[in-house]
């Protein structure tokens, strides 16, 4: 009887199994594999690929570029969507149904729409560039450079800190707030002490997920850098596409994706203990 | 008594507009008459439509596309929902590691999922020559979506209606047929509609399983735009536009876009 039941699960286990567990172990196969001009690899095991990675400036510089760039857009989308969460976990407006379709909606748009919207907007003869110019200015160079890059990053993952952040301050109840400015404290001091530590299991995922995703887009630093722009990912694709260097390819890879998961640890472990001051 | 200072209303429709007008743009482009982006529109047409539709690759893509995208609906919803509903009902111990295996596609970087599935279908099965592993991409990706949205379906049902037809004297299949499957089903629906738009949009999973030569309107997309800036490009993207939102609209209807949670 009891197996029968796991017979639901059956499908979408063997589905993770083999198709994330399995892959994911070969990854990590790969990326001690040697490096071979004939074929996808050559015989044998080595960690040169690792030694490379780590000791070539070019790769080095790669990695630390790819994190600037997760930890600018993270720092931006928390900033700019607090606010924007906050009212939308506390108002009453009518309006409240359409301002969270407002978030989800770019949520559920295709990144390369969003990509090509930019581009649109961004372009040395763009929407901004034409309006700057009928008061004189520019045009000024906003994309094809880390800037627009940026900006195209933050846009992508805003979202993704809003909805976190906006479940977290709906659970906090408003009049923990009233009661702590009716104590006597600053507006400023009861956002720090009261509504900041409260919400902080959504700024926790809302960052977690910002900085992940941002570190490994590959789609926004490929169209709004315009080839003037590297980061680890677009490096990964054109090693895995262009040159089929498979276990050099699987090494920068693992490297990005395990030095982003070591900084988000370190983050859960320090916002943990900021949150237990608190508490 | 006013809630919000205007500094912050004012900050927040800022936001909103950041949020929204990058996507917004691409319509009022795609009805330009001119011959390239410019703005203000240089007078409406449809010529960039036509344009799309006399373009072989752009309507095989958009084709292949919402094929694919129908594909993986159908089959993430038929393996994530049985998973749910066990999770919810069945599951005692170890539900904590079972939830995280099911959602563990979504937790993960897509760019690395990709890889490891390029990886793992040269290696050790038939290569990237068909559809099949970009369709097995995406519905391995899409099953934490339906899982999420079927469960919490079905721990928004009505507590002890099920026992209640059991106890009535219907049987297990019966009471499931009859109760359960109809109160869960605007979560299976909405997880499958989730999927569709996940699957239609993706481009980490489609641009290295996709075979040689062909590809998806995303990818397509993509590729055009990497060399050519012409209201094409905003055509196909309205288009595309178009289709996710009333695909978005059609689950605010259903369900509300409440239910949709990350």
């Amino acid at each position: 009887m009891k197996l029968r039941r796991w017979l639901f699960a059956l499908p979408a286990l063997l589905m993770v199994a083999l198709f994330v567990v399995v892959p994911y172990l070969n990854i990590v196969l790969m990326s001690f594999r040697t490096p071979s001009a004939t074929a996808i690899y050559g015989p044998g095991f080595t960690i040169q690929n690792y030694a490379r990675v780590l000791t070539d400036s070019l790769y080095l510089g790669l990695l630390k570029d790819t994190l600037l760039y997760a930890l600018a857009t993270t720092s931006i989308c928390l900033l700019i969507g607090f606010p924007v969460a906050f009212h939308l976990a506390r108002t009453d407006s009518r309006w409240r149904g359409l301002l969270y379709a407002g978030v989800l909606s770019p949520l559920l748009t295709g990144v390369v729409i969003r990509c090509f919207g930019w581009i649109v907007l961004l372009a040395n003869n763009g929407l901004i560039n034409q309006l700057l110019g009928l008061g004189g200015l520019g045009p000024y160079r906003l994309m094809y450079n880390p800037v627009g890059v940026t900006i195209a990053l933050v846009h992508v993952f805003l979202p993704f800190m809003i909805l976190p952040v906006m479940n977290s301050i709906q659970s906090v109840d408003p009049r923990l707030g009233e009661a702590a400015r009716t104590l006597g404290a600053s507006g400023l001091r009861s956002f720090v002490r009261v509504l900041l530590p409260l919400s902080m299991p959504g700024i926790q995922s809302g960052v977690i997920l910002v900085f992940v995703l941002s570190a490994s887009a590959y789609i926004i630093p490929m169209l709004l850098g315009g080839g003037q722009v590297s980061t680890m990912p677009t490096v990964v694709v054109q090693q895995l596409m262009g040159s089929l260097l498979w276990p050099f390819g699987a090494t920068l890879a693992l490297v990005l994706s395990l030095t982003a998961l070591a900084l988000v640890a370190l983050f859960g472990a320090l916002t943990k203990r900021a949150m237990r001051r608190v508490a | 008594m006013k809630r919000f200072p205007t500094a912050l209303l004012c900050f927040i429709g800022a936001v909103y507009a950041f949020l929204l007008l990058p996507i917004a743009i691409v319509i009022p482009m795609s009805l330009n008459a001119g011959e390239y982006l410019t703005f203000p529109p240089q007078g409406l047409s449809l010529r960039w439509y036509v344009s799309f539709l006399n373009s072989e690759q752009f309507t095989s893509a958009f084709v292949r596309s919402v094929g694919v995208a129908l594909v993986v609906a159908v089959l993430s919803s038929a393996i994530a929902t049985p998973a749910a509903l066990f999770y919810v009902r069945h599951l005692r111990s170890g539900r904590e590691k079972f939830r995280l295996t099911m959602l563990a596609p979504m937790l993960l970087p897509e760019v690395l999922t990709s890889i490891a599935l390029l990886f793992f279908f040269n290696q050790l099965f038939f290569g990237t020559g068909t559809l099949a592993p970009l369709v097995i991409g995406h519905v391995v990706i899409t099953i934490p979506f339906v899982f999420l949205t079927v469960t919490s379906a079905l721990y928004n049902m009505p507590a002890g209606v099920e026992e209640a037809a059991r106890t009535m004297g219907a049987g297990a299949w019966t009471a499931f047929r009859r109760i359960t499957l109809p109160l869960v089903k605007p979560g299976i629906v909405t997880g499958a509609m989730l999927a569709f738009i996940m699957s239609f949009d993706n481009v980490n999973i489609s641009l290295l399983l996709k075979p040689l030569g062909t590809s998806t309107l995303p990818i397509q997309l993509f590729d055009y735009l990497r060399y050519d800036f012409d209201p094409t490009a905003a055509a196909v993207s309205t288009i595309s536009l178009t289709l996710t939102l009333s695909v978005v609209f059609l689950i605010d209807r259903i369900y509300g876009l409440r239910a949709v949670r990350f």
